[in-house]
C-alpha cells in the first residue's frame, strides 16, 4: 500500500472533495453534506497536526514533504509545516467549515457548485500556507483566486461582476509581477550556484545587487500588499466584500487577507533581507496610514458590511506594522493577530450575513432596537464587535498589544500613531452598537433570534476568542521557534 | 526511391490519397458521415504511422526528414485535423454546409502542414506552406449560403497571396546568396560575423513579412478579426491551432540553424511588442466573442515571438511548447464555440450570458480554454507563458518580459468578461440540446490536453530540450 504523506493529504483532501462534488451537481443536499463532512475531516486533520507535533518543537519544520515534480526546471513538490503554518492551517480549516455553515441556507442556486468552489479554495489556501517551493506557492496562490472570483461573480449581489473583476485584476497584476520576480530570483540563483531550483531553502541566501534586489522584492511586496490590502492598494476590498455572498466575505477576510502577510513573512523578508530592510519604512508608513485612514473611513460607512471591510483594512495594518518591526515580539504578535482577525472577522461577517438574510438589508439606518427583539444575537454582536475593537480580555487585544510593544523600540512615531488607531475602532464600534442594538426601532422588521446552527457557529467563535484573549500562551509558545529562526537571520 | 523514402513519405501519401478517396467516395454516396469517417481514419492512421517511424531517418531524394521535431509536430497536426473533422460533422449539418469537399480540403491542408514540417529543402517548405494555405483559402469561404462568406474568403486570400509572394521572394533571395535550396545550407549563409550580406538580409526580411502574415502579427494582422468572425468555427479552430503552429514551426526550422540570428532581433522585438500591444488592447474593446478571440490570438502570437527572440536561452523550446499548447487551446475554445453556435448561440457577448447553466459542458470547456489563454495555472497556457518568460528573462529581454506580463494581466479582463457572462445571471432558458458524441470526445480530449501537460510538463519539456538544444 502506498503511504500518503500527511501534508499531501492535508493539501489535496479538499480538492479531491471538490472533484467528488462534480458528480453531485443535481443532488444538492448530498453535495452539501459531503462538502461539510470533508471540511470537518480537514479540520480534524489540521488539529491532529497540533497534537502530534511532538513535545519539543525543533526550529525547523515538524512536518515536511519533498518529492520531484518538474525536474527539468528544478521544480519540486516541497511543503513543510512549522508553528506559523500550523496556526494558519488550523484557522483555514475552521474558517472554511464556518463559511460552509453560514451559507447553508442562504445559497439556493447551484448549491453544489458553491460548495465545490469553497473546497477548491481551501486547497489553494492550505497550499499557500504550506508550500516551500516558489513555483508551487505561485500555483496555489492562483488556485485560491479563481474560486473566489466565481463566488463573488455568481452568487454576489449588486455590482458583483464589477467587484469580481476588480478583485481579480488587482491581484493578477500583483501576482504576475511576482511571477516575473520568481523567475528572476530562480535564474540569478541558478547562475550563481549552477543549480536551478525554486526551493525556498535553496534560494534563501542568494545575493543580489542592491538594485536587482530592490526590484525583485518590490514585485513581491506589491503582490502581497494588494492581498493585505495596504493603502492605497485597498480599493478592491470594500467592493469585493460588499458584493460577495457571506461565505465569500468570510473566506476573503478570514483567510485570503492573511496570505499576503504570510507571504511577506515566509518569502519576502527571508529571500530579500537587504531590500526588505530598505523598504521597511515604506511598509511601516503605509501600515500606519492604513490603520488611521481605514478607521476614519469606517466611521462614515452606512453599510455594515462595508464598515467591517474597512475595519479589516485597519486591523491588517497592525499586522503589517508588526511585520515591519521584525522583532520576535512584534512578529509573534503579527501572526497571532492574523489568527485573531481571522476568527473575529469571520464572526462579524457571519453576524452581518445573518441580519442580511433575515431583513435583506445591511444599512445601519434600517435597524434599531435589536437588543430587545433578539437578545441572544445582540449579545454575540456586542461581544464580537468589542473583540474587534480590541477590548482587553478578548483576542484582538493580545495581538495588538504585542505588536505595539514589539514595534515601539524601532519605530516610535509609527507606534504612537498606531495607538490612535487602537482607539478609533472603539469609536465607530460603539456608535454601531448603539445604532443597531439600542436605538429605537426604525423599521418594523420581523427578525428571528439565532437558530441552533447559527448559535453553534457563534458560540464556537466566542469560545475561541475568549480563550485566546485569556490564555494566548500555547499559541505564542508554538510561534516561538519559527519566529526566532526568522528574526535571527533578518534585520 | 528507397524503402526508407517510402516510409517517411507514407503519412503524406496517406493524407493525399485519403483526400482523393474522400472525393471519389463522395461522388458515389452523398453521405457525409462516411466521408468524414474516412478523413478521421486517415488522419489517425497517419498519426499512428508517424508515432512508430524510426526517428532521425532522412529521405534526401524527396527533401523530407522524419527527425524528432517534424515528427512531433506532424503528430500534432494530424491529431488536430482529426479533432477538427469530428467537430465539423455537427456544425456543418447545422450550418447547412454539405459535400465531400470539406473533409477532402481539410486533408489537403493537413498534407501541406506535414510537408512543411518534414521539409529539409526550401522548395518543399514553400510547397507545403502553399498547399496548406490553399486549403485554408477554400475552407474559410466554404459556407456558401452565408452572404459574408465570400468577403471573408477574399479578405484571407488577397493578403495571403501577397504574403506568399514575399515568402517566395525571400526564399529566392536566400537561394541567390547561398546557391542551395537545402535549409541547412541556405540559412547558414550571409548572416555571419557582423558583416551581413545585404541580399541575405533582404531575404530574411521578406521571409519574416510572409510569416508575420501567417502568424497574424501586428502590423500584418488586419485579416484576422474578419476571418475569425466569418469562417465556420471548426475551420477557425484549425486555422488558429494548425496554420499558426505551422508558421511557428517554419521559423523553428530556420532560426536555430542560422549562424547568427541576432540580426533579426530588432524586427522580431518590434513585432512581438506591437502584437502584444495591439492584440491585448484591441481585444478589450470587442463585443463579439470571436473577434475578441482573434485579437487574443494576435497577442498570443506576440508572446511566441518573444520566445523565438529569446532563442537559445530555452526560447525555441518555449515557442514549440506554446505553439502546441495554443493549438490545443484553440481546438477547445473554438470547439466549444462551434457546439454553442450549433445550438443557436449568437455572436455577441450578450448571447453568451447564462450559457453556463443551460449548456454546462461546452461552457465549461470554453471557460477552461479562456483560463488557459489568460495563463492561469494549472493549464498548458500557464506553463507555456512561464517557459516563455523564463527564456526572455534568461536572455536579458527584461523590457519585453515586463511589458508582456503587464499586458497579460490586462488580458485577464477580456477573458474573464466572457467567463463571467457564461456564469452570470441570465434570462433563464433551459435547453435540452446536447453535444453529439464526437463533440464530447474532442472537447474532453482537448480539455485533458490543456490540464494534464500543465500539471506534468516534465516529459514534454525534456523531449523538446532534446529536439531543440
Amino acid at each position: 500500500m502506498i503511504e500518503i504523506p500527511f501534508l499531501t493529504l492535508l493539501l489535496f483532501l479538499p480538492l479531491a472533495g471538490a472533484v467528488l462534488l462534480l458528480a453531485m451537481t443535481t443532488r444538492e443536499r448530498l453535495a452539501k453534506a459531503t462538502a461539510l463532512t470533508i471540511a470537518l475531516a480537514e479540520t480534524v486533520l489540521a488539529c491532529s497536526a497540533w497534537f502530534s507535533r511532538g513535545d519539543t518543537p525543533s526550529p525547523g519544520y515538524f512536518l515536511f514533504v519533498d518529492s520531484p515534480w518538474i525536474e527539468t526546471l528544478g521544480i519540486r513538490f516541497t511543503a513543510g509545516m512549522d508553528g506559523i503554518s500550523l496556526l494558519l492551517v488550523i484557522l483555514t480549516a475552521i474558517v472554511t467549515t464556518i463559511a460552509m455553515l453560514v451559507s447553508w441556507r442562504s445559497i439556493t442556486e447551484r448549491v453544489a457548485l458553491h460548495f465545490l468552489l469553497i473546497l477548491a479554495m481551501e486547497s489553494g489556501i492550505m497550499g499557500v500556507f504550506l508550500s516551500l517551493d516558489l513555483f508551487l506557492f505561485y500555483l496555489f496562490w492562483e488556485l485560491m483566486l479563481i474560486p473566489m472570483f466565481f463566488l463573488i461573480g455568481i452568487w454576489g449581489h449588486d455590482r458583483n461582476v464589477y467587484s469580481a473583476v476588480k478583485f481579480f485584476l488587482y491581484t493578477m497584476v500583483g501576482s504576475l509581477l511576482m511571477l516575473l520576480a520568481i523567475i528572476g530570483i530562480y535564474l540569478i540563483h541558478g547562475e550563481q550556484s549552477g543549480v536551478y531550483s525554486f526551493g525556498l531553502a535553496a534560494l534563501t541566501g542568494t545575493s543580489f545587487s542592491p538594485a536587482t534586489g530592490f526590484w525583485l522584492y518590490g514585485a513581491f511586496l506589491l503582490a502581497f500588499a494588494v492581498k493585505f490590502p495596504l493603502v492605497p492598494l485597498h480599493t478592491w476590498l470594500p467592493d469585493a466584500h460588499t458584493d460577495a455572498p457571506t461565505a465569500g466575505s468570510v473566506i476573503l477576510a478570514g483567510l485570503l487577507l492573511k496570505t499576503g502577510a504570510y507571504g511577506l513573512i515566509r518569502f519576502g523578508y527571508p529571500l530579500f533581507p537587504d531590500a526588505a530592510r530598505t523598504l521597511t519604512p515604506l511598509l511601516i508608513g503605509v501600515a500606519v496610514a492604513g490603520i488611521l485612514y481605514a478607521s476614519w473611513i469606517a466611521f462614515a460607512q452606512k453599510d455594515m458590511k462595508r464598515l467591517v471591510a474597512y475595519s479589516s483594512i485597519g486591523h491588517m495594518g497592525f499586522v503589517a506594522l508588526g511585520i515591519g518591526a521584525w522583532t520576535p515580539v512584534a512578529l509573534s504578535g503579527a501572526v497571532l493577530q492574523m489568527v485573531n482577525h481571522g476568527l473575529t472577522t469571520t464572526a462579524l461577517f457571519a453576524l452581518v450575513g445573518m441580519l442580511d438574510e433575515r431583513a435583506h438589508t445591511r444599512r445601519i439606518e434600517d435597524y434599531g432596537g435589536l437588543w430587545n427583539k433578539i437578545p441572544l444575537f445582540s449579545a454575540f454582536f456586542v461581544l464580537f464587535f468589542m473583540a474587534s475593537a480590541g477590548l482587553p480580555g478578548l483576542n484582538n487585544f493580545v495581538g495588538e498589544f504585542l505588536i505595539l510593544t514589539g514595534s515601539f523600540k524601532g519605530a516610535h512615531l509609527a507606534t504612537v500613531l498606531a495607538f490612535i488607531g487602537v482607539v478609533l475602532p472603539l469609536v465607530y464600534t460603539v456608535r454601531l452598537i448603539q445604532e443597531v442594538l439600542f436605538q429605537e426601532e426604525r423599521r418594523p422588521l420581523l427578525l428571528a433570534d439565532v437558530s441552533p446552527r447559527e448559535l453553534s457557529i457563534l458560540a464556537f467563535l466566542a469560545i475561541a476568542d475568549l480563550y485566546i484573549g485569556m490564555h494566548p500562551a500555547p499559541l505564542l509558545e508554538i510561534l516561538k521557534a519559527p519566529v526566532a529562526v526568522l528574526t535571527g537571520g533578518a534585520p | 526511391m528507397t524503402t526508407v523514402d517510402l516510409w517517411i513519405a507514407l503519412p503524406l501519401m496517406l493524407l493525399a490519397v485519403g483526400a482523393l478517396l474522400t472525393l471519389l467516395v463522395g461522388a458515389v454516396t452523398r453521405n457525409e458521415t462516411v466521408t468524414t469517417a474516412i478523413g478521421v481514419t486517415v488522419t489517425l492512421g497517419a498519426a499512428c504511422w508517424l508515432l512508430q517511424t524510426p526517428p532521425a531517418a532522412v529521405a534526401p531524394t524527396l527533401g523530407l526528414s522524419a527527425a524528432g521535431l517534424p515528427r512531433l509536430f506532424s503528430v500534432f497536426f494530424t491529431l488536430l485535423a482529426a479533432g477538427v473533422l469530428c467537430l465539423s460533422t455537427g456544425y456543418n449539418r447545422g450550418r447547412d454546409i454539405h459535400g465531400e469537399e470539406y473533409p477532402a480540403t481539410v486533408l489537403f491542408a493537413t498534407f501541406g502542414m506535414l510537408a512543411l514540417a518534414s521539409a529539409t529543402n526550401l522548395m518543399t517548405l514553400f510547397l507545403g506552406l502553399e498547399a496548406m494555405s490553399f486549403g485554408f483559402y477554400i475552407l474559410v469561404a466554404i459556407d456558401l449560403k452565408r452572404a459574408t462568406s465570400g468577403e471573408t474568403g477574399l479578405k484571407y486570400l488577397l493578403p495571403g497571396a501577397l504574403s506568399t509572394a514575399f515568402l517566395a521572394f525571400g526564399i529566392a533571395l536566400l537561394y541567390c546568396v547561398s546557391g542551395t535550396l537545402s535549409i541547412q545550407g541556405a540559412v547558414q549563409f550571409g548572416l555571419a560575423d557582423g558583416r551581413p550580406d545585404p541580399v541575405a538580409l533582404a531575404g530574411w526580411g521578406c521571409l519574416l513579412v510572409g510569416v508575420a502574415f501567417k502568424l497574424s502579427l501586428a502590423p500584418a494582422h488586419l485579416w484576422t478579426p474578419d476571418v475569425y468572425q466569418g469562417a465556420p468555427a471548426p475551420v477557425v479552430a484549425f486555422l488558429s491551432g494548425g496554420s499558426k503552429a505551422a508558421a511557428i514551426l517554419l521559423l523553428l526550422l530556420l532560426l536555430p540553424r542560422a549562424v547568427d540570428a541576432s540580426l533579426l532581433r530588432a524586427p522580431l522585438w518590434g513585432l512581438a511588442l506591437l502584437s502584444m500591444l495591439v492584440g491585448n488592447l484591441a481585444a478589450l474593446l470587442q463585443n463579439r466573442v470571436r473577434r475578441m478571440m482573434a485579437y487574443s490570438s494576435i497577442a498570443q502570437m506576440g508572446y511566441v515571438v518573444v520566445a523565438l527572440l529569446s532563442g537559445t536561452g530555452g526560447g525555441y523550446q518555449a515557442a514549440a511548447f506554446y505553439a502546441m499548447a495554443y493549438g490545443v487551446i484553440s481546438l477547445a475554445a473554438f470547439g466549444a464555440i462551434s457546439v454553442l453556435e450549433r445550438q443557436g448561440c449568437g455572436e455577441t457577448l450578450d448571447d453568451y450570458r447564462g450559457l453556463g447553466h443551460s449548456r454546462p459542458f461546452a461552457s465549461g470547456v470554453l471557460a477552461l480554454a479562456l483560463f488557459a489563454l489568460a495563463g492561469i495555472p494549472p493549464t498548458v497556457g500557464f506553463t507555456g507563458k512561464f517557459l516563455i518568460f523564463t527564456a526572455a528573462v534568461r536572455s536579458g529581454e527584461i523590457t519585453l518580459a515586463v511589458c508582456g506580463i503587464l499586458l497579460a494581466a490586462i488580458s485577464v479582463y477580456y477573458y474573464l468578461r466572457v467567463v463571467i457572462a457564461l456564469y452570470g445571471k441570465h434570462p433563464g432558458t433551459a435547453d435540452s440540446s446536447r453535444p453529439t458524441l464526437p463533440e464530447y470526445l474532442v472537447l474532453i480530449v482537448a480539455s485533458a490536453a490543456i490540464i494534464l501537460p500543465g500539471l506534468w510538463p516534465n516529459e514534454l519539456i525534456l523531449l523538446l530540450s532534446h529536439l531543440l538544444p
